[in-house]
């Protein structure tokens, strides 16, 4: 019955954080630069979430409008710094991480750093097997499975698939063979600040939303893709959000929150320095 | 940090010029420093050794990522680990000598498990990315943990700290509690730390840095066992940040966990990228100047200094790689110089 619960919760929270993890491990895994603006991203999300149920949008189109937004931030982004800098991997690191300053600053300066939060559009439970889940996290746990189980599809069955697989292989035999590659990295690019949003407005009606919020997501997100391995999308975020989430519930139950939440991070650099590829490539 | 970047002029003559001047700018400085007191009283005495303190962090960064080329979000860690150990060793033995070994333990620790964290992760190779992202994590822990174990740091109510008295065993011992004297404590031990890290630096220790930095795999087939001296330079990094927290910790009397968080970790990479990652003098005084203009302005206009700050951080990635101290370099520069 308890084992049931915890085994519950951590599959929940697995696939919580790996919708959370996903826009990462999109431009991560494809293009090779570390967002380090994803948790700003979540963040600017989940408030844009906010100002539009606050103003009568309904939960699902707010979070649309959400996950449009920030795509369109993330174009921005892309196009005036980002994309002068793709071989300096570096670089962008270091860019995206002022992109997190100033929009950190930015929702400061216009939300103020008070708690705010989301009304749950499915306050209920559901009962499974005797054990009570929350509706709207259950919700969320299936449309994120959905979700990376498309993108993954479209990634290994579509034509637009294989040449991001292609221009990932070999950069300029891609550009040799007429694609696009600017076109390509842009539409990446974008696609990961999509989930950003869409994953910052899911979690909204889950915790109470600060401008730091994005800050742990972004460090659990790097880790679930680092660990689960780069490039992997489907498998490797998944493996990867099961350790780390999934350990992190686990551990809790035995310690504080805190404490479980440096041991996974600890686990977590172990695992980088054994498998510095992640644990489902082979060494 | 794989391309090459260059604040260095190019020739002998240059390069000695160049030393000479940056060495001429530091006696300078730290005669200012020396001055100050003599100067002005109350506030700006009381708060400049904590600004000196930060400038030690900052020259901790620039020795990593200007001279070795490896980025670290975690010095605010070690910085806080120092503070807090500095407070639990004062307040576990109670004599005046117990300051003494604060500094020593604060400053030992942060040398281990930098190099604890540092050699585990460079002998396996891990790639700089990756490094900053786990010394991100190590601020985020230290941080929590502060919060967490409030039975040991007081958690979000943070720690007292006593204000440390200069002891000289039996001959008794000088009280710190004037704002002037422990400014004078705290000054010769930045100049101190500046000194010996500039004289390392110049030597073959900051050439085989600086070697890994241009070009990594050519030092490995040198022959240089290049992890050992990125783990070498992340301990004395580690080193500094702790000796620096201990004192600061000293000096406010108070510690908490935001010292050791990320929004302090990344003002610490803004005030070096801002002020130049290759001289130490310039991260120094960046840490100096840009925490005072931070103080300052965040009483006027506390949102958009950090916004300004944010845009002055991509500048400097973006067209001064060499922050203010490369544009410096570059306007002394003679022409058709390179």
């Amino acid at each position: 019955m308890y084992a049931l619960g915890v085994a519950i919760d951590a599959t929940l929270i697995t696939l919580v954080l790996a919708l959370a993890a996903f826009g990462l491990a999109i431009i991560f895994g494809l293009i090779g630069v570390i967002n380090m603006g994803h948790g700003a991203m979540l963040t600017a999300g989940a408030y844009i979430t906010w100002v539009c149920q606050t103003n009568g949008v309904p939960f699902l189109l707010a979070v649309l409008v959400a996950a449009v937004a920030v795509a369109v931030i993330g174009l921005v982004l892309e196009h005036v710094l980002i994309r002068h800098f793709y071989d300096r991997p570096f670089e962008t690191l270091l860019l995206t991480w002022a992109f997190f300053l100033i929009t950190t600053e930015v929702i400061k300066i216009i939300f103020g750093p008070e708690f705010r939060s989301v009304t749950n559009p499915l306050p209920d439970a559901i009962t499974i097997g005797g054990i009570h889940v929350p509706a709207y996290r259950a919700a969320v746990a299936l449309f994120a499975l959905a979700l990376i189980v498309t993108s993954a599809v479209v990634l290994y069955r579509t034509s637009l698939g294989i040449k991001i697989r292609g221009l990932i292989q070999n950069r300029q035999m891609a550009a040799l063979l007429g694609l696009n590659i600017g076109l390509t990295y842009k539409l990446v690019f974008m696609a990961g600040c999509f989930m950003a949003g869409l994953a910052g407005g899911l979690i909204t009606p889950m915790l109470s939303i600060d401008p730091y919020i994005g800050n742990v997501y972004l460090v659990r997100s790097f880790f679930v893709v680092a660990v689960g391995g780069v490039g992997q999308l489907l498998g490797g975020t998944m493996i990867g959000s099961f350790l780390i989430g999934g350990s992190e519930t686990i551990f809790a139950v035995v310690s504080e929150q805190a404490v479980a939440q440096t041991i996974v991070f600890a686990l977590a650099i172990l695992v980088l320095r054994l498998r510095p590829r992640g644990v489902l490539t082979p060494r | 940090m794989t391309t090459t970047s260059s604040a260095i002029p190019a020739g002998r003559a240059g390069r000695s010029r160049r030393l000479l001047t940056e060495n001429a700018a530091a006696v300078a400085v730290f005669a200012i420093l020396g001055v100050l007191p003599l100067l002005f009283g109350g506030y700006v005495i009381y708060i400049l050794p904590q600004y000196m303190l930060y400038g030690v962090l900052a020259m901790s960064l620039a020795l990593m990522w200007g001279y070795a080329g490896i980025l670290s979000f975690g010095q605010a860690a070690f910085f806080a680990l120092g503070g807090y150990t500095m407070g639990l060793v004062m307040q576990a033995i109670g004599a005046p000598e117990a300051a003494y070994l604060g500094i020593l333990v604060a400053a030992t620790i942060g040398a281990a498990l930098a190099a604890l964290v540092g050699y585990f992760l460079f002998s396996a190779g891990v790639r700089d990315t990756y490094f900053v992202i786990v010394t991100l994590a190590l601020s985020i822990m230290v941080e929590q943990i502060a919060v967490s174990q409030s039975q040991i740091t007081g958690g979000w109510n943070g720690m007292f700290v006593d204000r440390m008295d200069l002891a000289f065993g039996p001959l008794g011992a000088v009280s710190l509690w004037d704002d002037w004297a422990i400014y004078y404590v705290v000054l010769p031990v930045v100049a101190l730390v500046y000194g010996v890290l500039r004289w390392q630096i110049q030597g073959p220790f900051g050439k085989i840095l600086a070697g890994i930095r241009e070009n990594e795999d050519r030092m490995v087939a040198l022959g240089f066992r290049t992890p050992l001296y990125k783990t070498v330079a992340f301990a004395v990094s580690g080193a500094m940040c702790g000796l620096a927290g201990a004192l600061y910790a000293t000096h406010a009397s108070f510690v908490s966990p935001s010292l050791g968080g990320v929004l302090f970790s990344t003002e610490i990479v803004v005030w070096v990228a801002i002020a130049g990652r290759q001289s130490l003098l310039a991260a120094l005084l960046g840490g100096i100047v840009v925490a005072s203009l931070s103080n300052y302005l965040s009483s006027v206009a506390p949102e958009y200094w950090q916004l300004f700050l944010g845009l002055l951080f991509i500048l400097a990635i973006v067209f001064f790689r060499g922050g203010v101290a490369g544009v410096f370099a570059q306007l002394g520069r003679p022409r058709g110089g390179e």
